[in-house]
């Protein structure tokens, strides 16, 4: 396996999926976070490789560096929501979050 | 295989199989290890990129950072250090089958497409910033609007708008962030009712 | 500068009334029913009307030196004068502004010229006594101003005076007669609730003072106003302040309907005289009776009087082909004459006004309302039948004299006829005591109309103004022997009631000696005889006396005596040798001419007021009758009925205060009146006594006529073969005064003897005479059946009418509306079930189908973050696989 563009990328997908797959079948709220935190980091890994391999040039850098920044951000402000959904309901399940219901 | 390949592939491996780990870990706290393993798997992976800053800073900030914020999540909200809430395991096969759908789209489409090919200039200027030894200097340069690595112009030297404003807006919505989540899981004095 | 004067005094008698009434109505607002409050302020703005109304009397008598009282001399001299004013009325080819005035009015002429009249106008040395002008202009449309006018003149001064005073004294009576409406409850009992109880009502003590009040202020603004629209409005009013006081006990049936009645019937003359008002405008295109001035004091407008000039023999100019009448000159730049107006519309206006007079002075045939009119309180009916209302009619006739022409004149004059006959009879055989002045009042209006009808303008209103003061006076007694009695008014029930309330009784008689007429006869010829020293002047002029005897004559009278008595004639001595000369110019003089040149300086007979007036119509109408032989009923039928009004008024005294009582309960709580009551019978006693003294030589004979119409003195002549009739002058009827008066005089005092006979003795069995002649009565009782000749020929029609209309509308017009409304019943039904079915469905089947979505979209809301999470995987997987079999490769 060779270190080109493609592999990259595939590796991007596998991140991405596994967090995807990991949000919707977790029932852990942090699991779900986890799952996120994978998803963003496929993309990052997708922008670096596109700096390196295309004429992107430091801009991917720059990109995945504000990615990073936002998942910290957005990593403390799910963290505050699964504390208060906890302090709610004595729970992290999210599937008792269902007050939406059709 | 060269070096690079190597590593590549072993890096790759990490990080993929620690991400199907974590996947498939029915605990959050062996969920929260893969997902360290994973995330200092792309940490390598940046850093063979020769994007040694993020590498950096993704073991910074994730690794450093934000994993401990969810251990400590985990700690706060969790009864127990093996709290398991299981999954039903329909579910877990749907979902597979559906990452499996997701993840042969993603690569039909990835194959399909013809990537545009770095200029010569570009491949020169970006040789010339792995010469420099780390991206740091020219990371700071471009916020600043001077990109060494781009032919924007003839001469290379004419400023573009750089990212100054955005990294401002960044910083200042972090600092929002952050204080809005201490303000959200501070403690409350509330009954607490058992639903 | 005395046009002002008097203008603001007038204003402040009419208007104080008014603020008196707006103050006064709130009086159930803001005091106390008990309170007496309103009516002293009632009093007091009419009482300060009165002295304002007597001081402009007196400035307007100082500001011409009192020349109007020496009528005599102007009497004396207008037949001398004659001849000159014919001359200036004979050329109306030069009849430029100035001259048509003088045609119309001796006073009114304001704004003359003194160059273009000789001095020895009468009514230049007098100085100007018409005052006119505007008070506010209210709007204008087109060339028409409505506006508040004035118009000052002698009349209107002496109606002020009049009305003021009499309705000052109703007010103070009115005080103790209403006092029992001061009370928090007052029980009617005339008026019956359904289940059989008297009403029970709060006192209205104020309102009735406050409805005084208006009616005052609307009778003086009527006497006041300076152009015939602001009569009407005035006019009107009257009328409903009339309706308010007829129905002042509201809660009574018949007082309502009395009312009513006098309302309607008003409203009938009144068309009447809307129909004049249209007709005046179109041709006259002015309202005004005075000119028109602008702020320069030039005329730009002439008015109503002075555009009717009149040729020497008084009749108006008309036009030789077309035979229209010709209007003077309008403005000061338009010729005399230029515009005409068709006689027989000159008739309708005169008539029209004059049918509007017939139903405010219930004359024939619109008489029926007023002694229903009786219903109202006493005190109200003592000034609607005095002062006020019925005076408007006879005040309005006078005051729009100019514009009468003979055919209107002899209507007047017949219709007054007419109803003073009529009512004269109903009153023999009345026996309520109101009924029978209310009669009598119509009656005396009669004769009102017929004077101003046969061209007695001065006696008409001389007439107005006595019988106003005697008339009241009778009301007002009446009124305190009804509240004497405790509100009973038929007459057969009281009887000697001169022993229990001897005020109110001798009043009632100066009331009754003075409507009726008599007089001491003989005592005029002695007093003049004796007193007056006419026999001196009779012995020098006496055809048989030998010149001794007139020797002796001058010696025992002494020299200076005769030539004073002859220059009290016309014939100044200055010389002895010049005496001679006179006693043979007076010898030359027949008997006529000297009679009437001492007939000024006579004394007329001991009467009180009524003779004088009532003799003045007399007079008149005999002077008529011999100038038209033809109208010999003029003069016949209110000779009769003097006598038939000496007789029932007489009749009412004796039925009610002499002889033995005939309900000895009544007759045992019957009481005096107080003092506030018995005080205003007593000052107007004095009035209806004396206020005509001196007759036509009198002061206030002289003053109502001294601005009357210039036509008036002459009389007028009819042109030869147009078939008119002709119109005495005052000359003419002072030939006739003597014998009119001893007819007169003859007729009322057996009148007087046959009341005297049947009611003030026992020897005629009155009850037997009515039952011998109870067809007559029963005639008679029945008001010869008018209220039933009415009811047949208007009431029942209009029933008539009504019911077929009725009918029509029940059948044919309800009928369409039901069958229409029965087709859309019907149609709404069909509607019903489209809207239901069709729109209905339709649009519940969006609603449902929509329902029916979102119910079942509702499931996949299923609220679970990961499936939601799942859908999104989903729905990429499926885009992409979409787009890979869209597009391939």
């Amino acid at each position: 396996m060779t270190a080109d563009l493609n592999s990259y990328l595939f590796v991007g997908a596998v991140l991405f999926v596994c967090g995807v797959i990991c949000m919707a079948t977790k029932r852990n709220g942090i699991g779900v976070l986890m799952g996120v935190e994978l998803v963003l980091n496929g993309a990052n890994v997708n922008f670096v490789a596109f700096s390196k391999y295309t004429d992107l040039g430091l801009d991917g850098q720059v990109i995945s560096l504000f990615v990073i920044v936002l998942a910290a951000a957005e990593a403390a402000v799910a963290l505050a929501i699964a504390l208060n959904f906890y302090n709610n309901y004595l729970s992290i399940d999210v599937d008792r979050a269902n007050k939406l219901k059709g | 295989m060269s070096g690079e390949s190597f590593l590549f592939t072993v890096f790759a491996a990490a990080t993929c199989l620690s991400a199907v780990a974590v996947v498939f870990s029915q605990t959050v706290v062996r969920m929260a290890f893969w997902l360290i393993i994973a995330l200092g798997s792309t940490s390598a992976l940046f850093f063979l990129a020769n994007a040694d800053f993020v590498g950096a800073a993704q073991l910074l900030i994730y690794v450093g950072g934000t994993l401990v914020l969810l251990v400590f999540g985990v700690m706060l909200t969790a009864s127990g250090p093996y709290l398991k809430i299981a999954t039903s395991p329909g579910e877990i096969v749907l979902g597979g089958l559906v990452g499996l759908l997701f993840l042969f789209v993603v690569f039909a489409s990835l194959n399909g497409v013809e990537w545009r090919k770095p200029t010569a200039h570009s491949i020169e200027a970006g040789s010339q910033v792995v010469a420099a030894g780390n991206t740091l200097r020219p990371l700071g340069l471009s916020f600043l609007g001077s990109r060494p690595d781009k032919d924007s112009s003839t001469d290379g030297n004419v400023l573009t708008p750089g990212y100054l404003l955005p990294f401002e807006i960044v910083s200042v919505h972090l600092l929002v962030v952050l204080i809005g989540a201490a303000y959200l899981a501070r403690a409350k004095r509330r009954a607490v009712q058992p639903n | 500068m005395v046009g002002e004067t008097l203008r603001n005094l007038l204003m402040i008698a009419w208007l104080l009334p008014l603020a008196g009434f707006a103050v006064e109505i709130f009086g159930g607002f803001w005091g106390s029913r008990k309170s007496r409050v309103a009516a002293w302020m009632s009093v007091g703005c009419i009482g300060i009307g009165f002295v304002c109304s007597l001081s402009a009397l007196l400035i307007w008598g100082g500001s011409n030196k009192w020349t109007v009282l020496h009528g005599a001399d102007t009497h004396g001299t207008s037949h001398a004068d004659a001849g000159h004013d014919a001359e200036n009325h004979a050329e109306p080819a030069h009849a430029d502004h100035e001259t048509s005035q003088a045609h119309t009015g001796d006073a009114a002429v304001s704004h003359v010229s003194p160059d273009s009249h000789t001095s020895h106008d009468p009514a230049m040395e007098r100085g100007q006594t018409v005052f006119s002008g505007t008070l506010y202009y209210l709007a204008r449309f087109g060339s028409l101003d409505i506006s508040l006018d004035y118009y000052i003149d002698s009349l209107t001064l002496v109606m002020f005076t009049m009305v003021t005073f009499i309705a000052t004294c109703i007010h103070l009576f009115a005080m103790g007669y209403m006092s029992e409406e001061l009370t928090e409850e007052y029980v009617d009992h005339n008026a019956h609730l359904a289940n059989g109880h008297h009403v029970h009502r709060p006192g209205r003590y104020y309102r009735f003072f406050a409805f005084l009040s208006l009616f005052c202020f609307s009778m003086l603004g009527l006497v006041l106003a300076g152009n015939i629209f602001q009569v009407f409005v005035f006019w009107e009013l009257v009328g409903i302040c009339s309706f308010l006081l007829i129905g002042f006990y509201t809660e009574r049936k018949s007082a309502s309907n009395a009312a009513n009645k006098a309302f309607i019937m008003n409203r009938v003359g009144d068309f009447g005289f809307l129909i004049g008002l249209m007709v005046l405008w179109t041709f006259f295109g002015t309202f005004r009776f005075g000119e028109t001035v602008n702020e320069n004091g030039e005329v730009i407008q002439a008015g109503l009087f002075q555009m009717l000039p009149r040729d020497e023999s008084g009749n108006v100019l008309r036009d030789a082909e077309s035979g229209d009448v010709k209007i003077g000159a309008v403005t000061a730049s338009e010729p005399s004459g230029k515009r005409t107006i068709p006689y027989s519309l000159l008739v309708v206006a005169g008539l029209g006004v004059f049918a509007g007079c017939v139903g405010k002075s219930a004359q024939f045939p619109l008489q029926t309302w007023l002694p229903d009119a009786m219903e109202g309180p006493t005190p109200v009916s003592a000034l609607v039948h005095s002062a006020t209302m019925v005076a408007a009619g006879v005040y309005l006739v006078g005051r729009f004299y100019p514009m009468f022409v003979q055919e209107v004149l002899l209507t007047i004059a017949y219709a007054g006829c007419i109803t003073l006959f009529l009512a004269a009879t109903i009153a023999v055989v009345a026996t309520d005591i109101k009924k029978v002045l209310a009669y009598s009042t119509i009656s005396q209006l009669g004769y009102m109309m017929l004077g101003l009808g046969v061209f007695g303008w001065g006696a008409g209103l001389f007439h107005l103004i006595t019988h106003a003061f005697f008339k009241s006076l009778m009301f007002l007694c009446s009124g305190s022997v009804i509240y004497g009695c405790h509100h009973e008014q038929e007459m057969p029930k009281m009887g000697g009631l001169w022993r229990k309330m001897p005020i109110t009784a001798f009043t009632m008689l100066v009331g009754v000696i003075a409507i009726s007429g008599l007089a001491v006869p003989g005592s005029a010829s002695l007093l003049n005889y004796f007193l007056n020293n006419e026999s001196t002047v009779w012995t020098l002029w006496d055809p048989q006396s030998t010149p001794d005897q007139i020797e002796e004559t001058i010696a025992s009278k002494g020299r200076d005596t005769v030539i004073a008595r002859l220059a009290e004639i016309g014939i100044s001595t200055d010389e002895e040798s010049k005496l001679t000369d006179s006693i043979s110019e007076l010898r030359k003089m027949d008997r006529k001419s000297l009679d009437d040149a001492l007939s000024p300086r006579r004394i007329l007979p001991v009467a009180f007021s009524g003779f004088h007036s009532k003799d003045a119509v007399v007079a008149t109408s005999l002077a008529f009758t011999k100038a038209n032989p033809s109208h010999f009923l003029l003069f016949i039928v209110p000779l009769v009925t003097a006598g038939i009004t000496a007789f029932y008024m007489f009749r009412l005294w004796f039925y009610t205060f002499a002889g033995k009582p005939r309900d000895q309960h009544i007759y045992d709580h019957c009481h005096e009146s107080p003092w506030i009551m018995t005080g205003p019978l007593l000052a107007l006693s004095v009035f209806a006594a004396f206020c005509a003294i001196g007759g036509e030589q009198g002061p206030l004979y002289l003053l109502i006529t001294g601005d009357q119409p210039s036509h008036v003195a002459h009389g007028v002549a009819a042109a030869a073969g147009s078939g008119q009739i002709n119109l005495p002058g005052s000359h003419a009827v002072h030939e006739v005064h003597s014998t009119a008066g001893t007819f007169a005089l003859i007729a009322a005092a057996s009148g007087t003897f046959i009341a005297w006979l049947l009611y003030g003795t026992t020897m005629v069995n009155v009850a037997e005479i009515k039952r011998q002649l109870s067809g007559l009565h029963g005639f008679l009782t029945n008001k010869w059946h008018f209220d039933e000749l009415y009811d047949a020929l208007f009431v029942k029609p209009a029933h008539i009418v009504g019911k077929f209309c009725a009918w029509i509308d029940k059948t044919v017009f309800d009928g369409i509306i039901h069958a229409s409304a029965k087709l859309m019943v019907l149609v709404s039904k069909w509607d019903r079930i489209f809207d239901e079915s069709i729109v209905d469905g339709f649009v519940n089947l969006v609603g449902n189908s929509t329902f029916a979505a979102g119910r079942s979209l509702r499931v996949i809301q299923t609220g679970r973050l990961r499936q939601y999470v799942m859908f999104i995987v989903v729905g990429v997987v499926a885009l992409f696989a979409i787009l890979f079999t869209t597009f391939p490769g």
